[in-house]
């Protein structure tokens, strides 16, 4: 039998926007929970009603589903009222009285919800990831720099013990070259790619689909400008030996504190 | 110069779904109160989320600062410093104005 010690309930945080009425979504939430919206001086937060405690398995599938379901609930919320703050996943807000905790929390955080609306209004959030061909980049560097090009012909003369030696002369002095490039290359990126950014934040690199990533970044752009955004890393990506992997419009995770 | 040309971005599902992972969990608003519950520290994806960060073996292999990460996180501060004295300049004079 379920315990019910405890009066306290949950309220289950997607986003929050500007409206004045309670609208219901539907039983679209996570395991398909009816979300709906909870209004509080021009302010809403869209949720669903849930225990007081945070949503936690072992399943990896199923959190994945959950999550989906979370990035869902705040994309249809998104189409409704245009500009949303997303909330991070598993946030709930708990309480005899939920949806009252739920008002009084939007009441109270008024105008740091209105700084974060006024932020996101009007621009996406884009993922853009920069990765290169290590052994494209090398090649192409060994061919250039007169340095590893004589040290390569140096090693066609050698002899094998010898050849061994200006091998690891030639490792060395590329990995020096490609490291002056990274830095060269990430700075040139960064500078053009921020143009187009109403904010930007560098991300931690992160392995996806296997290339090297030279740059992860979150970009904030204004709707109108994200064309000519596109134009940008077009450029980028049919440079020779980069790759640029561009994502979105994402809710504005990033941009939200 | 080719013109016309333009990367569209992608939300393929099977294609993102790592980047969606990513953003809902560890980004999005939190809110710092008693009465509430925040967790968002799912160990099981946390830990997978973690191996796939920084895959920088290759890197490794040719020897490249360990540290590289940060170095080039640190560019992108010092020109966001940069800019934000910019910003700073102009905004002041015009404060001792008023």
């Amino acid at each position: 039998m379920k315990s019910t010690e405890t009066k306290e309930q949950g309220r289950y945080l997607y986003c929050i926007a500007r409206d004045n009425k309670q609208t219901s979504f539907g039983k679209i939430g996570i395991e398909d929970s009816e979300v709906y919206t909870i209004p509080s001086n021009e302010l809403i937060a869209v949720v669903h009603d849930c225990e007081a405690k945070a949503y936690d398995s072992k399943d990896e599938e199923k959190v994945k589903q959950w999550i989906k379901q979370h990035e869902n609930v705040i994309e249809k919320a998104q189409e409704k009222f245009k500009t949303v703050v997303p909330l991070s996943f598993d946030v709930i807000i708990k309480g005899e009285n939920a949806s009252k905790e739920v008002a009084n929390w939007l009441q109270a955080e008024k105008e740091r919800l209105e700084r974060n609306l006024e932020k996101v209004k009007g621009k996406q959030e884009f993922g853009v990831q920069i990765s290169w061909d290590i052994a494209i980049i090398g090649e192409k560097l060994s061919k250039e720099k007169e340095e590893i090009k004589n040290l390569v012909n140096k090693t066609e003369k050698a002899p094998r013990g010898k050849a061994y030696f200006i091998k690891q002369k030639i490792k060395k002095a590329l990995k020096q070259e490609i490291g002056k490039l990274a830095g060269e290359k990430f700075k040139q990126f960064y500078l053009e790619i921020k143009k187009h950014c109403h904010d930007i934040k560098v991300e931690k690199n992160k392995r996806i689909e296997e290339k090297q990533m030279l740059m992860n970044l979150s970009c904030l752009i204004e709707k109108n400008k994200v064309e000519l955004f596109g134009k940008e890393l077009d450029k980028i990506n049919k440079l020779e030996g980069f790759s640029v992997r561009f994502t979105g419009p994402w809710p504005p995770y990033s941009f939200v504190t | 110069m080719r013109c016309g040309k333009k990367m569209e971005p992608t939300r393929e599902k099977n294609v993102t779904l790592v980047d969606v992972l990513d953003r809902a969990l560890n980004k999005g608003l939190l809110i710092n109160a008693d009465l509430i519950i925040s967790v968002a520290d799912i160990p099981l994806i946390g830990v997978n989320l973690k191996a796939a960060i920084a895959g920088m073996e290759t890197m490794l292999e040719y020897g490249m600062m360990k540290d590289w990460d940060e170095a080039l996180r640190a560019i992108a501060r010092e020109e966001r410093a940069k800019q934000i004295a910019k910003e700073e300049k102009i905004i002041v004079p015009l404060k001792l104005k008023g």
